[in-house]
């Protein structure tokens, strides 16, 4: 369908939209032309992906500028769902235009996914099919074969240098299958295309890590113009993947592979020095004047970029003392043994970066402004070996890294040495975290540089929590709740058993075997009712553990057994994507399952059970995070310290935000339904902080129910739902045709008249007024008469 | 043979691969004796268990480097800000790490314990004074840790605080509710939702003073410390003024005389007598005064050149210009232009 947002003619790739959609899209629009940063939350299964890019790329088209899309997603499929997405679109446009436009979309992710090399791409391994690959397509490869030597090069990296540089893959939508197929057939490399092509491409599609992450962001988007559109979907997770893109952990072992690979640098300079000491020589000059002018050769075989160096730092020539290869190949070998006489101490230590700095000058000798240098340094010096067998260095890297961020930022950081694995452990097994506190270190760079972040996620409540945390301020702020022509899902809060004792997973009460048999009744109960599958969440993989054999001692699992087939996640991957395989057949079979998983695991990000694959979710317990960790305390402290965020405050946030997810996997559209049990006694006082569109739909006689009186409105609930229901029922209220949205035009367009008259008027459209008319329209059309209709 | 068996403190637990840790010497082992203590040796570096001082680092080629640069850091302790370009700074830095580096591996040893010496017999007063600035920094630093702690320690206590207060507040809240509505008999729901109002301007009027407190602490400060640990990098470090000693009104002159030195005492009989004279000496009378007034005349106008003074200054000051320079000259100062003649 075809409709216009104040000027902009958009073109929607579906005969009818949600009022949601349209509200959501008059936003983008608003905080597009305003140039800032937003933060919305769209109800999950309501359309947010294809919303968003039939918005943008409207917006590109229509507009002069032609801004560039960068969308950023989390997983692979994803990523691939996008890209379909966008393929649809714009075919739709082809269509409705008759002519298809200039356009290029294309997705990005590891060379593991897109590798074609026959040897290679059988590597299981991520990082070794990245070694092999650089060792087969990295610059000086290429040279030594033109000099004649023989080495062995990439033919279908090689083909790509045949072709114009920015025509490698003709125009249109590429899915990452489609680029693979491409590849096959041309026989060139998809991931070098997509990585060679960004700067041609009008949408790029990619995962977080190419923005965050310091190490790759560098090398992958430093091209990109100021005035792209940056999209994080699915980003409730954002602030953590922030956190841990600077945060390196450091273990004996890896200590003991940095001094290896350090040796092994050492005699290949000796070797160099023996046979090519010009090239040292000139590296030498190059790094007298300063990095970015020995960098100038950045290209996509090298090595690691640097983390989060500060701009001016690049400028500046490198320290004396780490000039000469020797030099700094010395000087890595010290740092690395101080690090491992701190991983001697046998109790824990949490230090910040500059008291650990003057510790290390004081037994070693070694400068600060060296250190900040190191692994830009390194870079240059794999660069200037032409090494090929990059994986050795691997630790040695990370070791670099350490130095430099360690050595960039005095506060946002943390060092925690932590000597054992467990309390209980008594074999030392150290770790050196350096951990990063500040979410905001991470993303700075992408809100600095870039004009309109668009931050969205189907649970993000509460808003004003990510600005706060991530620092930076917004123009449009908003929650949608969903329209809905009957009452599709359930939410409830469970706080007492039918005995009515409280039921928690308070740790002081967690093992209480009424608590626990009361969970085990809740389940039981659901079991029977709810037609097919049924998730349930807890917070942790122990107190899973637990629970199941309390369960089993209490003959609960034959009890659920009779109605249900019982599967688990595991923190094995494998096992966990068998479990799921066997439970969705089992939904697929009429007989449903339960699956039993962890409420921060896999299963509760990025999988959905959509329509019979999950009919009921279970909540058991807040999933708050391990508090006892020292990595979350010392965090906890910083944002009180910075962020004036308590920790309560944050950990309920967390905790909460955790939850909504979960419940957010049984719904994944408007014609699904699904009972959202919270099963814990202080749900009720986070109520507030779940998202506005599962808020909207708790009832207050619902959020303090007992198993039994739980079991019945779900009863209830479930009946309702068995009912016929057509598609018609929910045109002009849930779901808009042209003509609605005309009609609904109209109306604005009549209220800003009579506001007009009134005095002042506000120009834009905006979100919260289409929901609330839709709202109105849900109350006044009285859908009871149809229901009635039907039932005669 | 002496044996150094740590009997002090539990066995800690012990990484593998230090069990076979055998003493050159004596060949006792770790196994036999899990008490034992390796040292190495500073000057050869040899691990053995015996005397010597305790080893930092498992490398002992690297216990040596730090040794050997220690001793060169002792000595090349140049800063930035004494260089004119940072290139200068980053050549110096090279130089001396080719120095170290030629030490700890044996190139040219002679040579580079020569340079040593003759840059540390040199630059004596340099390296003296770089010892004091990076003594004085870690001091300030040091002071700043103090200090940053001792704010972290303040701010948590007042969160605890804080907290606290909150949920003391809310339970007196609920008592309070409880009480109204046991002993009056209105309006159940009104008096539970007036209660609850009550607690909440509390809490609100509470939070708005802890923040002005927070505020306060911030902002006390000196350098905008500790928001949130937040503090001013890349501060120049202040160069502390030269002493200028005690303030001089007369700004250097001094009545020290020129052309002579007052002896205490003149070998003179008439002096001598009428030293001893009460008739002279009851008023006080110091015949010292006297003397330094006779010496002054006798010496008056030597080094002044009325020739030159003539030539130098306008004609028709010419007769004051004399006396003037006398007196000055009297006076024994150098600086003969000090005063305005009017």
């Amino acid at each position: 369908m075809k409709f216009n947002i104040e000027d902009l003619p958009v073109l929607f790739p579906y005969p009818r939209i949600y009022p949601e959609q349209y509200a959501y899209m008059c936003d983008l629009k608003r905080t597009l032309d305003a140039g800032g940063h937003c933060v919305l939350e769209m109800p999950s299964g309501t359309g947010k992906t294809v919303s968003l890019l039939s918005l943008i790329v409207a917006y590109q088209q229509y507009y002069p500028e032609h801004r560039k899309l960068i969308y950023c997603s989390r997983t692979m499929s994803e990523i691939e769902k996008a890209l379909a997405e966008l393929r649809g679109l714009m075919k739709y446009r082809a269509e409705q235009l008759g002519y298809e436009e200039d356009f290029r979309g294309l997705g990005l992710t590891s060379r593991k996914n897109l590798c074609l090399h026959p040897s290679v791409k059988r590597e299981k391994s991520g990082s070794v099919v990245d070694a092999r690959c650089r060792s087969l397509t990295a610059g000086f490869v290429k040279e030594k074969k033109e000099r004649g030597e023989d080495v062995d090069l990439c033919i279908y990296h090689e083909n790509l240098d045949l072709l114009e540089p920015h025509n490698l893959i003709p125009a249109g939508v590429w899915t990452l299958d489609g680029m693979l197929q491409y590849g096959e057939q041309q026989k060139q490399c998809p991931y070098f295309t997509a990585r060679r092509m960004m700067p041609f491409c009008n949408v790029i599609i990619y995962s977080y890590h190419y923005l965050l992450d310091p190490k790759i962001a560098e090398r992958v988007s430093k091209e990109l113009s100021k005035d792209c559109i940056v999209v994080f979907d699915e980003a409730h997770n954002i602030d953590n993947v922030c956190i841990e893109s600077l945060s390196i952990d450091l273990t004996e072992d890896a200590l003991r592979k940095a001094t290896n690979g350090a040796t092994k640098l050492d005699r290949k300079i000796m070797e160099m020095k023996s046979t090519d000491a010009a090239k040292l020589q000139n590296e030498y000059a190059k790094l007298v004047e300063g990095l970015r002018e020995a960098d100038e050769a950045r290209d996509d075989g090298a090595f690691m970029a640097n983390p989060a160096l500060p701009d001016d730092l690049l400028k500046e020539a490198v320290p004396g003392n780490i000039r000469r290869a020797e030099h700094f190949i010395a000087f890595l070998k010290r740092f690395v043994e101080y690090l491992k006489t701190r991983m001697k101490v046998l109790h824990v230590i949490s230090e910040t970066p500059p008291s650990f700095l003057q510790h290390l000058k004081e037994l070693t000798f070694i400068e600060k402004k060296p250190l900040r240098f190191c692994a830009e340094r390194l870079t240059s010096l794999v660069r200037t070996l032409e090494l090929s067998n990059i994986e050795d260095y691997q630790s040695l890297q990370e070791v670099a890294s350490f130095a430099t961020l360690v050595a960039t930022y005095d506060t946002g950081f943390l060092l925690i040495l932590e000597p054992y694995e467990s309390e209980s452990a008594t074999v030392s097994n150290p770790v050196l975290h350096l951990t990063c506190l500040d979410a905001a270190i991470a993303i700075k760079p992408v809100f600095d540089r870039f004009s309109s972040v668009i931050i969205t996620s189907g649970t993000i409540s509460p808003l004003e929590m990510y600005p706060k945390m991530l620092g930076f301020t917004t123009v449009v702020q908003e929650s949608y709740s969903m329209t809905l022509a009957r009452r599709s899902f359930l939410p409830m809060i469970v706080t007492r058993g039918s005995d009515q004792g409280d039921i928690s997973s308070g740790f002081q009460i967690r093992n209480d075997p009424g608590v626990v048999r009361n969970y085990g009744n809740l389940l039981t109960e659901f079991a029977k009712l709810t037609p097919d599958g049924i998730v349930v969440f807890f917070p942790s993989y122990l107190y899973m553990e637990s629970i199941i054999s309390y369960w089993q001692g209490m003959g609960i699992l034959d009890q659920v057994w009779k109605y249900k087939l019982i599967l688990v996640e595991t923190p094995d991957s494998q096992e966990t994507s068998l479990a799921l395989e066997t439970y969705r057949t089992a939904c697929s079979n009429g007989r449903g399952a339960v699956l039993l998983c962890v409420a921060r695991g896999k299963v509760s990000e990025g999988i959905d059970f959509d329509h019979h694959y999950g009919r009921t979710v279970i909540c058991i317990g807040v999933p708050f995070q391990y508090t006892e960790s020292r990595i979350l305390k010392a965090r906890l402290e910083f944002l009180r310290e910075t962020y004036r965020i308590k920790e309560n405050d944050f950990l309920s946030f967390d905790a909460m935000r955790h939850a909504a997810q979960c419940l957010g996997r049984v719904l994944r559209g408007k014609d699904d339904y699904g009972i959202m049990v919270l099963a814990d006694r202080r749900f009720q006082k986070k109520r507030g902080q779940l998202p506005k569109w599962i808020n909207q739909a708790l009832l207050d006689s619902d959020t303090n129910l007992s198993v039994d009186q739980a079991t019945a409105t779900a009863r209830k609930f479930l009946k309702t739902m068995s009912l016929p229901f057509p598609a018609r029922f929910q045109e002009g209220i849930s779901t808009w045709s042209a003509e609605d949205l005309a009609k609904h035009k109209a109306k604005l367009e009549e209220e800003k008249i009579r506001e007009l008259q009134h005095g002042s008027g506000d120009r834009h459209v905006h979100g919260q007024d289409v929901i609330r008319e839709a709202e109105g329209e849900f109350d006044e059309e009285g859908i009871d008469d149809a229901m009635m209709e039907l039932d005669a | 043979m002496s044996r150094l068996a740590q009997r002090s403190g539990p066995p800690a637990a012990r990484r593998e691969g230090e069990e076979d840790d055998v003493c050159p010497v004596c060949k006792s082992s770790r196994y036999l004796n899990p008490n034992m203590r390796f040292l190495v040796n500073p000057e050869c570096y040899h691990r053995i268990k015996n005397k010597f001082r305790k080893q930092t680092f498992e490398d002992i080629q690297v216990e040596r480097e730090v040794d050997i640069r220690r001793r060169v850091a002792e000595v090349f302790n140049r800063r930035e800000d004494d260089f004119n370009s940072l290139l200068d700074y980053n050549n110096y830095l090279n130089d001396v790490e080719d120095i170290t580096y030629n030490l700890i591996n044996k190139i040219d040893l002679d040579e580079s314990e020569r340079k040593l010496a003759s840059y540390a017999s040199r630059n004596q007063q340099t390296i003296s004074l770089n010892v004091q600035k990076s003594l004085q920094e870690s001091q300030n630093r040091e002071a700043r840790q103090v200090l940053e702690k001792e704010q972290a320690r303040i701010r948590r206590e007042a969160a605890r605080r804080e907290e606290q207060e909150e949920k003391r507040d809310r339970e007196e809240g609920r008592r309070d509710v409880i009480n109204m509505l046991a002993s009056s008999d209105g309006d159940a729901s009104r008096i539970a939702r007036e209660g609850q109002q009550a607690v909440l301007k509390r809490s609100k009027t509470r939070q708005a003073a802890i923040q002005k407190q927070q505020q306060a602490l911030s902002s006390d400060s000196s350098n905008g410390a500790p928001n949130g640990g937040f503090f001013i990098q890349g501060l120049k470090t202040k160069v502390e003024p030269v002493d200028e000693g005690p303030y001089d009104p007369f700004q250097g002159f001094s009545d020290k005389r020129k052309y002579f030195v007052q002896q205490n005492r003149y070998a003179w009989d008439r002096l001598d007598r009428l030293q001893k004279d009460t008739n002279w000496t009851a008023g006080g009378y110091d015949f010292r005064e006297f003397c330094s007034r006779t010496l002054c005349e006798a010496f008056s106008g030597l080094g002044v050149f009325i020739g030159e003074e003539v030539t130098r200054t306008d004609p028709a000051f010419v007769g004051s210009v004399a006396t003037v320079a006398a007196a000055e000259a009297g006076a024994g100062s150098k600086d003969i232009m000090m005063e305005d003649p009017f």
